[in-house]
């Protein structure tokens, strides 16, 4: 206990000898360094309409929404955890939107859990947002592992971004800005390379049904990443049911990524405000704090005066604290239901889509037994 | 949010801090003995009857003060010392500053009705006209929180829940919490200290249960609608 408590009291002469900078302590929800914002960007499209082979379908995982596991920790990180929630699942749809737009890629869809075996797939963890930053960590790698990004992305809100126009967002170049880098990365990949990876997806899809039948088509080289050993025939007939089960477990994840999108357009009224509201009171808060450090005391200490102006500037910056608290319990009452009600709707999908996946696979294992003449796997 | 002051003189505020947090080392439990918390929850209005008497309390502090400054300078009969006078100057235990802490005793504690929410680990008390007061408790420590016009703490302190802020320029303000035994009594003892008053003054403000008048109607606020109510059936 004792040195729980000499560590607090270090811990605040520490905090005496020096204050952080405003900047360092606004973005302080994440320890990871923060990156340059991406500024002004332009969303690149690709030149031409893009050969069949370089149309990757896109998996986004919902992101990671980054709350520290010590609760205790929260609020001093300025995190709301059921905003972070709904965050998780709106900026990977908004994301969807973007690299839709870009119509460089094949199928894009918001997953509610990792695939390994998509073509392309987008893992998120969110660092900093509220009404003034956005910083995302994204990390894109393709069937074969090989990986596209692995870093973090911020942007900053300017007065100029809110209101929110309707279908923009605040923060529509850190999307941009990884659209680009998805497209920069894809064309310094060959024709082979890219048709490799639509291989290595569709094989390790198939593997994941049939392990015996697809064993040995995929390895791993020295760097672990997968190559494709050798392909089954064309005519392969298991390999057109394969591909026949793949689309029809896209129909279910279709199903799931319209219920990310009633989310998005449930809650994109409201989150815009949210942020927009957030983003002003931290600026008033700021400027207010500015104001008081270069307020002229009143009367002398130890007077009611000086005590008074001590006390309403520490109390004001309390009530500032707790509108936001307020406008968070806003953004909760209006917006936690959608999320439980599309997140119970997913539940339910993806429930259905697992015994779907076992009924194929079973149906799967014992038309490739019959068909083989090997005793059909357990 | 983890902000230390800036431009503020702090080297008082720094050993206020220090005296404060050293003390908690010496005499305290930080936490209800039980390892239960006790259950503040509910709306309450202060009982002016049973509460303090600002004025009583004023001269008793005034005596107290001066039996002080009698025992000291007849302890040192050969020395001036100013510093104990209840004087109308600016020194040391002034009438100002010795009025001043009553004063400011009296404006923190106005408000006349709380609405208290507990849960497991958080407590939140609503003051009627000013920010409320909150707490969160995971294990057994002072929660505490630097904002760049003062740094809190709060904890339990047995089965008591304390609120204290360090005010810059030698103010610190503590609220001390307590539960009747029958449930329905809760006593706010606020205590206000300046580094110019050798005193502190101790204001309590009783306050009595209250169940507040059911209008048939639940609001609840949102952000793109604002207050939205429904009536209670309906929900």
């Amino acid at each position: 206990m004792r040195s729980l408590l000499l560590a607090g009291i270090l811990a605040l002469l520490w905090g005496c000898s020096g204050s952080p900078d405003k900047n360092e302590a606004s973005s302080s929800q994440s320890s990871e360094p923060q990156t340059v914002a991406v500024g002004d960007v332009n969303l690149r499209l690709p030149s031409g309409v893009p050969a069949e082979y370089a149309l990757l379908d896109i998996g986004l995982v919902i992101f990671d929404p980054g709350i520290p596991k010590d609760p205790a920790s929260l609020s001093k990180l300025g995190i709301f955890p059921e905003i972070r929630k709904a965050e998780a699942r709106y900026l990977p749809y908004l994301l969807r939107r973007v690299l839709v737009d870009t119509q460089a890629w094949g199928a894009v869809r918001v997953l509610p859990k990792p695939d390994a075996t998509a073509e392309l797939q987008l893992t998120g963890k969110i660092l900093v947002s509220d009404g003034s930053r956005l910083s995302v960590h994204i990390r894109a790698n393709d069937a074969s592992g090989r990986v596209w990004l692995d870093r973090a992305y911020t942007d900053v809100a300017r007065t100029q971004d809110y209101p929110v126009a309707l279908g923009g967002d605040p923060y529509i170049d850190l999307y941009r800005k990884i659209s680009n880098d998805l497209l920069d990365f894809r064309e310094k990949l060959s024709q082979d390379e890219l048709a490799r990876i639509r291989d290595v997806s569709l094989l390790q899809y198939a593997a994941s049904l049939s392990p015996d039948a697809f064993a040995g088509f995929v390895t791993p080289d020295e760097e672990g990443n997968l190559v494709v050993r050798r392909l089954p025939a064309e005519d392969d007939p298991m390999l057109g049911r394969v591909q026949r089960i793949k689309n029809q477990e896209y129909l279910f994840i279709d199903n799931a990524d319209e219920q990310y999108q009633e989310l998005y357009d449930r809650m994109t009224p409201t989150y815009n405000l949210w942020r927009q509201n957030g983003r002003e009171l931290a600026i008033y808060k700021e400027e207010y704090e500015e104001r008081v450090a270069n307020k002229e005391r009143e009367g002398r200490r130890g007077t009611f005066a000086a005590m008074q102006q001590t006390y309403n500037a520490y109390s004001r910056s309390k009530e500032h604290d707790q509108d936001l608290d307020e406008l968070a319990q806003g953004f909760n009452n209006e917006v936690a239901p959608t999320v439980m009600e599309v997140e119970g709707k997913v539940f339910r999908l993806n429930g259905s889509l697992e015994s779907q996946y076992n009924e194929w696979r079973a149906i799967l294992r014992s038309i490739f037994a019959l068909e083989t003449g090997l005793p059909p796997v357990e | 949010m983890m902000i230390t002051p800036k431009k503020h003189p702090l080297s008082l505020f720094c050993l206020l801090a220090c005296i404060f947090l050293s003390s908690l080392s010496h005499g305290q439990k930080l936490q209800n003995r039980n390892g239960k918390t006790v259950d503040f929850s509910g709306h309450w209005e202060m009982d002016y009857a049973d509460s303090d008497n600002i004025q009583a309390r004023l001269d008793t502090m005034v005596r107290e003060l001066q039996r002080r400054a009698a025992r000291q300078s007849n302890g040192n009969m050969n020395r001036s010392n100013s510093s104990m006078s209840m004087g109308s100057g600016s020194g040391y235990n002034s009438g100002p500053s010795v009025i001043g802490l009553a004063q400011m005793a009296d404006m923190i504690t106005q408000s006349q009705l709380l609405e208290v929410t507990q849960s497991d680990h958080e407590i939140k008390v609503k003051r009627e006209q000013t920010f409320a007061l909150s707490c969160e408790f995971y294990g057994d420590y002072f929660q505490t929180v630097e904002t760049p016009f003062g740094n809190e703490s709060c904890g339990w302190d047995s089965h008591q829940m304390l609120f204290r802020i360090l005010l810059p320029e030698g103010v610190s303000i503590q609220h001390r919490f307590t539960l009747g035994p029958s449930g329905e009594r809760l006593n706010v003892a606020t205590t206000v200290v300046s580094d110019r008053v050798s005193y502190p003054f101790t204001l309590n403000r009783v306050y009595n249960r209250f169940e507040p008048g059911k209008s048939g109607i639940s609001c609840e606020v949102t952000l793109t609608r604002g207050k939205v109510c429904t009536t209670e059936g309906s929900k």
